[in-house]
């Protein structure tokens, strides 16, 4: 909301020393957000009223005049291409320094002295849109002249005074006042500045209601739920002419158009006081005026062209034949203010609030109107808008009449009530506070205050009783806000908790985020909690049990998270254009259809949520081995380096996306808590990986179980040493590692202490269908140094049960 | 002769000291000491000589040949203490090896760092699904049933779960807070608790916001504490976080799970206060909104409102991380794109 701060001296006698930085900053630490605060007369630095002496054509240029202008005592050249320069015209002169976009468009530029074929030119004869103005004067044509002959300053006065621009606008983040229904008007923010800085108020004059209806003119409101209270007045001797330009300056300085003067004062009202109100054409109205609803299958035509069908729901303003309005939100096409008009009724009146958002919403149609009554506004402020009205009325239209005035409020609002003790607000506020001191901040406010004992009773003000201000906590807020936050001093928190956090489950977390980040050197990567069609149906392959969202953000992306793997995929895909090797992982929620549980409030359930990690490793080339054996690797230390229960691993169940031959269940126990695999050619393609092998990995990260406290133990260093002993078999093809490892395991010495795995070789060094495992074999005793012989006697009982069990030939020792 | 082997003395002296390597300092050695070398030429010169000087020439030969032999070993013990490993030429400008890559998301550091901060002051960590009712969405907040944030605009409903009493409408949550409340029903009062987490929102994004993103939020619940103490509090973290004194200011607000609400600024650290494009020359970010809770949601949890207070701040991480690092656009985040991520190791 744009406030100008010429219009709240209306209403406050602000200090001439006011320091504007310093208003803007306590208005925000106080009241509402001013996000900025605009200096106007700086957009008008040197540029004058000037006054047209004589139109000479330009020797060089047809469509160009050279103008001889007083520029305040002093006669100027200036050339100048507008199509209605008259002598005696006044005009805005841009002189020299100041700044103006040509013809309205582009880039502000600096106005310099300067020489136009061949004539020196003192400035420029500005149009309306080079110097911002084209809402205040519209024109139709682009190169008419801003004629200002109307205006009385004398010639020569900058601009900004002669047109009233000498002002300071005060940017508010709406945002910041969308609780606060009495701030949506000039008035209101006067009385948040009143009370500030301890400075009285101005009242509206008041205009007398005692008005004989000669028309006959009445009201009826069917739905007083839905219209608390309604005053329409009907005024004769009126008729369309633009508004004074002090009006409609101050209604462009607040961000609107002017239209008319019957048009204005309705908005102008709004503007000052926050109260919505509307003029019909008394003569399109037949009858009296209703409040009602809809009947079925009526329909409205709004005033900016909208053609309604109405709904139940919705508030219409109504006259014996036909629907005229829409409550509270905008007027219809036909009986609003037309060029003809020359009796108007004024409708002031009040909606409720969460009514006007509904219709308003249904028919996307927000207006300044609906975004003020959506606040709960007030009903007794339609007395204040009445009585501003008339005054407007009697100032622009001396000869109008009244002849009609009906008031319907039923039930007057009741003011909020809420008392507070002095010792509860000291004890919240850490501050302690007389009786003096609280009616110092709240009165200046509205609020009235008896006190007795410790106790305070607050009658709440009417603009602030909708709802706003309702219990304690709020009168807290309101003395906190006025002696300002920062006003308060710390005391010594004095909580004490017992015993010290253990949080297993949240470190355990931690620990494979950075196990996976800094020891296996993996970016962590953050996605979305839907996911992307393409690689849905390419890696999950079905859509059964997955979750939807009613709107999502794209067609494309409904489906709810139920695996880390697509998003996984999708950064594979996208990263795969600038690197060629990388391992990326993330840690998240996935969500599915099933298992409801009812964890907190017995009406509530919620679907199955799981935490998940899951990575990808991303590699060039033909060795899938060794990508395959680094994935491989991260799972099987992740255990011991994360301090929790380790996994094993096993070919039980294939994951759709997965290589048939590379893939693994991982098991924590006898539960499969995910999959290790490679991703399959065909849904590699398919997702749009185009050379790079793609090792995945998803664990159920709620399954996990994190050790209560570290589980190494420590063993002696050997006393002798203990050799490593590398042999190289050459066994069959089809022969695992794993049941090498378990025959070996068979072999019973105390000399022995276990196999390794170093690495296999298959090519032409081997036969077809063999290969060569190297494997290093730990040797050693307790009591002495081991002989070459000793140990060679080791080693060939191992060699022998190799042979033995798969024939394994020797290759090398 | 004599002379001679002065001046052999002499020469050998100067060439073992110019001598660099053990190499070079051996082929010193042949020229001076070897089958060829002067010396020995000198002493086949001896038998030409008259039998009364032999003896007397014989020994000063000896001598020479000692006192080079002499300084032969120490040159040579000398350069052994110097030697390297490598040729001279080894490049010592080249780079070394980088260590494994990877690193954690940049709101993870930031979240992290957080938790270091407020675990050192005695607050728990609390975590929550992703997927919530509009009944701890909204109701238990004090959201009025008509609030916009309710509608689909903001926040991301279930299909088939969009309908219903407002347990049974089911949504990606919109913020944290009533996550704040569960924890609040199953703990035990006072409480100190901080909640980091992913919210959603149904918005148009642009470099300002996102759909996805991350807030972090801190929670005491006791019998009076004043939000002056708050105040200090969040102060003491920030400055932990940013490791130097940070400005807050608290000013009014307006939340409608808290009463009194406030807006939480941080001094702009990137120019100090001074104004620049960052805080939209005003010195001051909004980063936090916080309050005290409402006396309804303190309900909710089953608290009596007279009874307890508290002091509130959700945190914006994104926001947070953006100041830390001058990141100008919050999407980034989710972009996956290691080009970016790379940049906090």
């Amino acid at each position: 909301m744009k406030v100008s701060l010429n219009w709240i001296k209306d209403y406050v006698e602000l200090p001439q020393d006011l320091d504007l930085k310093q208003l803007a900053y306590d208005l925000t630490m106080s009241t509402v957000e001013v996000e900025d605060t605009i200096e106007l007369a700086k957009q008008f630095d040197n540029m004058v009223l000037g006054q047209i002496k004589e139109v000479c054509q330009h020797p060089n240029a047809d469509k160009l005049r050279v103008c001889k202008t007083d520029i305040g005592g002093e006669i100027k050249e200036i050339v100048c291409g507008g199509v209605n320069l008259r002598d005696g015209m006044k005009v805005a002169v841009a002189l020299p320094g100041a700044v103006c976009r040509w013809h309205g468009e582009g880039e502000p530029v600096e106005i310099k002295k300067s020489k136009l074929r061949g004539v020196e030119s003192y400035g420029m004869i500005c149009a309306a849109s080079e110097i911002g103005l084209s809402d205040l004067f519209p024109t139709k044509e682009e190169a008419v002249i801003l004629d200002l002959s109307d205006f009385d300053a004398p010639v020569g006065t900058p601009l900004a005074d002669a047109l009233d621009l000498n002002d300071v606008i005060l940017e508010i983040d709406n945002k910041s006042m969308t609780n606060r229904p009495d701030l949506w008007g000039h008035y209101g923010i006067a009385r948040e500045i009143a009370a500030l800085y301890h400075l009285p108020m101005n009242q509206f004059p008041h205009f007398d209601r005692n008005v004989p209806n000669t028309s006959g003119f009445h009201v009826s409101v069917e739905d007083p739920e839905r219209c608390p209270r309604l005053t329409g007045t009907q005024i004769e001797g009126v008729y369309v002419k633009p508004a004074p330009y002090q009006m409609q300056c101050r209604l462009w300085k607040a961000g609107m158009r002017p239209i008319n003067a019957l048009v204005d004062i309705t908005n102008y009202v709004m503007l000052a006081t926050g109260q919505p109100s509307h003029a019909y054409d008394s003569d399109h109205i037949d009858g009296h005026l209703i409040v009602r609803r809809p009947k079925a299958g009526e329909t409205l035509r709004l005033l900016n062209g909208k053609e309604l069908a109405l709904a139940d729901d919705d508030l219409v303003i109504a006259d014996d034949v036909d629907i005229v309005g829409l409550a509270g939100i905008m007027g219809g096409a036909k009986d609003s203010i037309l060029p003809t008009t020359n009796k108007v009724i004024l409708e002031i009146a009040n909606f409720e609030a969460k009514g006007i958002r509904r219709t308003a919403l249904r028919y996307d149609n927000r207006t300044e109107a609906s975004a003020r009554y959506e606040k709960a506004i007030d009903p007794e402020r339609c007395d204040q808008a009445l009585d501003l009205s008339m005054q407007l009325f009697r100032e622009i239209y001396p000869e109008m009449k009244v002849t009609g005035m009906v008031d319907h409020y039923p039930v007057p609002l009741k003011k909020a009530e809420i008392d507070v003790t002095l010792s509860w607000l000291e004890r919240r506020l850490g501050k302690k506070l007389t009786p003096e001191d609280v009616a110092a901040k709240l009165e200046p406010l509205g609020y009235v205050l008896s006190f007795q004992g410790d106790t305070m009773h607050v009658v709440v003000p009417t603009w602030r009783s909708t709802g706003d201000v309702s219990i304690k906590a709020d009168i807290m807020e309101e003395v906190a806000r006025m002696y300002g936050y920062e006003n308060f001093e710390a005391a010594p928190i004095t909580t004490s908790f017992d015993g010290a956090i253990n949080q297993l489950d949240k470190e355990l977390e931690r620990k494979i985020k950075e196990y996976l980040a800094f020891r296996c050197g993996m970016q962590e990567i953050f996605s979305y909690p839907w996911m992307d069609e393409v690689y849905v149906n390419a890696i999950l392959q079905s859509t059964d049990g997955i979750l939807a969202l009613s709107t999502p953000p794209s067609p494309a992306e409904r489906l709810v998270r139920s695996s880390l793997l697509p998003n996984l995929c999708k950064a594979v895909v996208k990263n795969e254009r600038y690197y060629d090797e990388f391992s990326i992982f993330e840690t998240a929620q996935v969500f599915r259809d099933e298992n409801y549980t009812t964890p907190y409030d017995p009406r509530e359930k919620l679907p199955s949520q799981r935490k998940h990690v899951a990575g990808a490793f991303v590699c060039g080339g033909k060795d899938v081995t060794a990508l395959f054996r680094k994935a491989k690797g991260v799972l099987e230390m992740m255990p011991r380096y994360t301090h929790m229960e380790g996994f094993t691993f096993k070919q039980a169940e294939k994951p759709v996306w997965a290589d048939n031959v590379v893939w693994l269940n991982v098991y924590l126990g006898e539960e499969r808590i995910g999959d290790l695999a490679l991703l399959s050619k065909k849904v590699s393609m398919e997702c749009g990986v185009k050379n790079l092998n793609v090792m995945l990995f998803e664990l159920d990260q709620d399954a996990m179980v994190p050790f209560r406290s570290r589980t190494n133990s420590f063993t002696h260093m050997p006393e002798y040493p203990m050799t490593e002993y590398d042999i190289s078999v050459l066994l069959d093809g089809e022969v695992k590692w794993e049941t090498i490892a378990q025959t070996i395991r068979g072999v019973k010495s105390e000399l022995f202490h276990g196999a390794a795995f170093v690495d296999e070789y298959r090519g032409k060094q081997v036969p077809d269908g063999k290969k060569s495992v190297t494997i290093r074999l730990a040797i050693g005793s307790k009591e002495k140094t081991l002989t070459s012989a000793e140990i060679e006697e080791v080693a060939g009982g191992v060699i022998k049960k190799l042979t033995k069990r798969f024939g394994a030939e020797l290759r090398s020792k | 002769m004599k002379e001679k082997l002065n001046a052999l003395l002499a020469e050998g002296k100067a060439k073992i000291e110019a001598v660099r390597t053990e190499p070079e300092l051996q082929e010193v050695k042949s020229l001076l000491l070897g089958k060829q070398g002067t010396l020995t030429e000198l002493l086949k010169e001896l038998p030409k000589l008259d039998v009364s000087l032999r003896p007397e020439m014989g020994k000063a030969v000896n001598q020479v040949k000692a006192q080079l032999t002499e300084l032969l070993d120490q040159r040579r013990s000398e350069l052994k203490m110097k030697a390297s490993e490598v040729d001279p030429d080894f490049d010592i400008s080249v780079p070394g090896i980088k260590p494994l890559g990877g690193g954690l998301h940049p709101i993870t550091q930031m979240c992290y760092d957080l938790n270091d901060a407020f675990r050192s002051m005695g607050f728990e960590i609390f975590e929550e699904d992703d997927i919530t009712s509009e009944l701890y969405g909204f109701d238990n907040l004090n959201f009025p049933p008509n609030h916009p944030a309710r509608e689909s605009m903001d926040t991301y409903w279930l299909e088939g779960h969009d309908n219903g009493e407002c347990w049974d409408k089911l949504c990606l949550r919109p913020h944290l807070t009533g996550g704040s409340v569960r924890y609040l029903q199953t703990h035990k009062a006072p409480y100190r608790f901080v909640y980091p987490g992913k919210v959603y929102r149904n918005e148009t994004t642009d470099a300002r916001h996102e759909r996805a993103f991350f807030q972090y939020e801190a929670l005491i619940v006791d019998k009076d504490f004043t939000f002056a103490s708050g105040k200090v509090m969040i102060k003491s973290i920030l400055s932990k976080v940013f490791g130097r004194d940070v400005p807050v200011r608290m000013r009014a607000g307006f939340f409608p799970f808290v009463e009194p609400g406030f807006e939480i600024d941080m001094g702009c650290l990137v120019c100090g206060g001074k104004g620049c494009s960052v805080c939209k020359h005003v010195g001051w970010i909004e980063v936090m909104p916080g309050g005290t809770p409402h006396p309804n949601v303190l309900k909710a949890a089953g608290l009596d409102p007279d009874e307890y207070t508290g002091f509130y701040v959700n945190i914006g991480l994104d926001r947070l991380v953006m100041m830390r690092y001058g990141v100008d656009d919050v999407r980034l985040f989710h972009s996956a794109d290691l080009r970016f991520l790379e940049q906090f190791h």
